[in-house]
């Protein structure tokens, strides 16, 4: 009975995964192969470069950024309210669709406040 | 100072290591002198550790900022209570703490036990006294809390806790988790115990039940908590992300309640022996492994955060444990099986069986979720994550089956339940969650989620009122006792089981709260004063922008005024601050969004402060309609109440049993 459960619990998050898997991608890597998969989430790490955050005129909500990572350069948009630490230099996470030219952001994170120690401009995390 | 803790670190491993020598010399040459030593080198290690302690908060509130760890995180301007907390605010000082409880733990377990449990105490101090040996190793050598500051001028102010942490929920959000993460270990250490000495049968499981019952309502509560805090502070609006470090917490919770499920069955049928075995040791790995996630950076996370070389060292104690664990197990393997066989499907044995395969299924699913970046990055080079949608999508119908079983436990009889005794005790229940469902469908309620969670609840719910409700009739019956004394009296008599149902109905309200879940409403919008907007049949305006200079912060105070079908609800008054903001350095200045909330049982009204453009007076404002969320801190309350019925010493108590 319990060999059962455990190959159906295999199969049930398998099928989980299939459909809700969000690559976490450099920027050389999304920029080079998002044509094989448009329209495909992606989430990428990085920083706010200092004074490329811009407010539309009359809409607060609507900004644009540029993120960098690597020494790549992506310009986002995003449309919905910024969390507090997001300012030039944050370390930010973003999630959306590449359009080929900009990165639409649906969900934009800035790191929690609590750190420990360590140097957190890589992202490319390893043990 | 520092120099004093810094040595009492140095002394308290010293004396752990020979606590551990001390114990193997007992269990080999049986002289009685070696485990007299060891009990004291153990208590005079849980002694320095304290000493430790008290001289790091010391330092912090002190403000001895030539120590690194008290200049990071605290500054002069830090109110008291926040200098105390910064203990946990870093990671020297966190695992200063994680060891400082374990300690405090281990005298406990040790001075509790001095006259009991012969056989197993000299095991159960051993392995205290490793787990304790490995912190010390961290503490003194890979991230020492006394360190001194790296810096060629003297230091006179330091950094400073960040304003988002200067809350009270995140007073007690951390320790409460510590509590329970490092509380398995007592467990833990019974249970190696019992599988070198082979006492295998109830012994070991009833002197751990208290412990466990404890232990698990820390780490429960630490989680609720955190969710109260995210809701209530951070302005995402929500009280669960899935994000790795809060699954990490989560993961041995899953496996940690499936253990006290299943002690049950092993001390009343003596059955599921080598399952409890294997449960444990899963759910302190879980808890030693958490606290591992939560520091490496491994996973991307918006709470990770990288680390020097604690990885390696946390993943050898986890295999490390492994091995030993999983090596005794298997040379204790006959001693541990028993004759008894499931005799029925319909049983209480089987029910709880299912219960605990649920709950590790709902744990693999996790697990899995959150490594899933690592072990697709090792295999295809590309971290792929995998989300909020996944795990729900994934443990909500698991989730469900769970209610389930709630609500059918207490109806099935122990061995085997006859047919005609399940038609009897099944249909009231079933009866009332039909009926619920269709009030709710009434309602304009079609989705199918949550209309069967509705019928889960409504059905778990009639089965628990039923339990107390026949317990109770049987007392007034026979000794005629008035309906409120004989509640009493019967919860009294077995409070085990009846604070096992209120915790049950906890659970029960959650999975309410959950429901809401599914009709929340949320939309931002750029405001002038004066504005109006729309949302869930709420009409709210903007009615003022109001500016004060507070003492360690500014303000911008929003007034929103909500209006439902032409009646006043509420002034709102979401605030937008900036703590430091004398600072000349702009970048030390920080923003903040204090939001402000309207709760009724129906749903709460919340509101954010997102930003504002001085020149044009323009800001920026979110709001949410969240639904039955207040259902989910009932069941927290009920959660807590219930184990705390549960973990109540009764008359005749013999103490630590």
């Amino acid at each position: 009975m319990i060999v059962a459960v455990a190959l159906l619990m295999i199969v049930w998050v398998g099928l989980g995964i299939e459909g809700n898997e969000l690559p976490y991608v450099t920027i050389r890597e999304l920029t080079t192969n998002y044509e094989k998969k448009p329209g495909k989430r992606f989430r990428l790490g990085g920083n706010v470069k200092e004074g490329s955050i811009l407010h539309n005129e009359d809409d607060l909500l609507a900004l644009s950024f540029v993120l960098m990572q690597e020494g790549n350069q992506l310009p986002v948009s995003y449309h919905k309210i910024v969390p507090d630490m997001f300012k030039d230099g944050s370390e930010v996470v973003v999630e959306g669709i590449y359009d080929g030219e900009y990165f639409h952001a649906d969900n934009l994170m800035t790191k929690c406040a609590s750190r420990y120690e360590g140097d957190l401009r890589d992202t490319e995390t390893s043990l | 100072m520092p120099v004093y803790g810094a040595s009492l670190l140095s002394i308290s491993l010293g004396l752990a290591v020979l606590t551990i020598f001390l114990l193997v010399f007992f269990l080999r040459r049986d002289d009685d002198r070696f485990f007299f030593v060891a009990q004291r080198t153990s208590l005079s290690v849980c002694f320095l550790v304290t000493l430790a302690t008290v001289t790091l908060l010391a330092s912090l509130v002190k403000g001895d900022f030539d120590v690194d760890y008290v200049a990071r995180y605290t500054s002069l301007g830090t109110p008291t209570l926040y200098k105390f907390t910064a203990i946990w605010a870093g990671q020297s000082g966190s695992l200063l703490f994680w060891l400082f409880i374990l300690c405090c733990y281990s005298a406990v377990v040790l001075l509790q036990n001095r006259n009991r449990h012969e056989k197993l105490m000299p095991y159960v101090i051993m392995t205290l006294a490793v787990v304790q040996t490995f912190f010390l190793l961290l503490v003194n050598f890979v991230a020492n809390p006394f360190s001194p500051v790296e810096a060629n001028f003297p230091v006179h102010d330091g950094l400073g806790l960040n304003p988002l942490l200067q809350n009270p929920t995140m007073a007690i959000h951390p320790p409460m988790l510590y509590l329970g993460y490092v509380g398995f270990s007592v467990p833990f250490a019974f249970a190696i115990a019992a599988l070198f000495t082979r006492q295998l049968d109830a012994v070991w499981v009833r002197s751990i039940r208290r412990w466990t019952l404890f232990t698990w309502l820390a780490l429960g509560l630490g989680i609720l908590l955190g969710g109260w805090w995210a809701y209530n502070e951070l302005g995402w609006g929500g009280y669960w992300a899935w994000d790795p470090v809060e699954n990490a917490s989560f993961m041995p919770w899953l496996t940690g309640t499936a253990f006290i499920h299943s002690i049950i069955i092993q001390e009343k049928k003596n059955m599921l022996k080598v399952w409890n075995m294997i449960l444990i040791f899963v759910t302190f790995v879980l808890c030693i492994f958490g606290t591992f996630l939560t520091r490496s950076g491994i996973v991307s996370s918006v709470h990770s955060f990288t680390a020097s070389s604690l990885g390696p060292m946390f993943l050898t104690f986890v295999f490390l444990i492994l091995v030993v664990s999983i090596y005794l197990l298997l040379t204790r393997l006959d001693d541990l099986k028993t004759e008894r066989r499931l005799e029925s499907f319909i049983s209480r044995e089987s029910g709880f069986l299912f219960n605990n395969v649920i709950f590790v299924s709902i744990c693999f699913a996790v697990l899995w979720g959150t490594m899933f970046p690592i072990v697709s990055e090792a295999v295809t080079g590309t971290q792929i994550t995998v989300g909020a949608p996944f795990f729900n999508q994934i443990t909500i119908p698991i989730g469900l089956i769970l209610l389930f079983l709630a609500g059918i436990g207490p109806l099935l009889a122990w061995r085997r339940t006859s047919k005609e005794s399940l038609i009897r005790n099944f249909s009231i229940p079933v009866l009332t969650g039909l009926g619920t469902v269709v009030v709710v469908m009434g309602f304009g309620v079609r989705a199918v989620y949550p209309l069967v969670t509705v019928f889960l609840t409504a059905f778990v719910t009639a089965t628990v009122v039923l339990e107390f409700w026949r317990g109770v009739t049987v007392r007034t019956r026979k000794f005629g006792e008035n309906p409120f004394i004989a509640l009493l009296k019967m919860i009294s008599k077995n409070r085990s089981r009846y604070g096992g149902y209120i915790v049950h109905m906890g659970i029960v309200f959650m999975f309410v709260g959950f429901i809401g879940k599914a009709f929340d409403k949320d939309k931002e919008w750029s405001m002038l004063v004066g504005d109006e907007v729309h949302i869930a049949g709420y009409d709210i305006v903007l009615t003022d922008l109001n500016e004060e200079e507070r003492p360690n912060h500014f303000a911008w105070i929003a007034t929103l005024d909500v209006v439902k079908e032409g009646k006043d609800v509420v002034s709102l008054h979401p605030e937008k601050r900036i703590y430091f903001h004398r600072n000349p350095n702009p970048d030390r200045r920080q923003p903040h969004s204090e939001l402000s909330l309207y709760s009724t049982w129906r749903e709460d009204v919340y509101s954010v402060f997102g930003g504002i453009d001085q020149d044009k007076e323009l800001l920026t404002i979110k709001i949410m309609v969240n639904r039955l969320v207040r259902f989910v801190w009932l069941g927290s309350y009920l959660l807590l109440f219930g184990t705390v019925i549960s973990l109540w010493p009764s008359r005749g108590f013999v103490k630590g049993a």
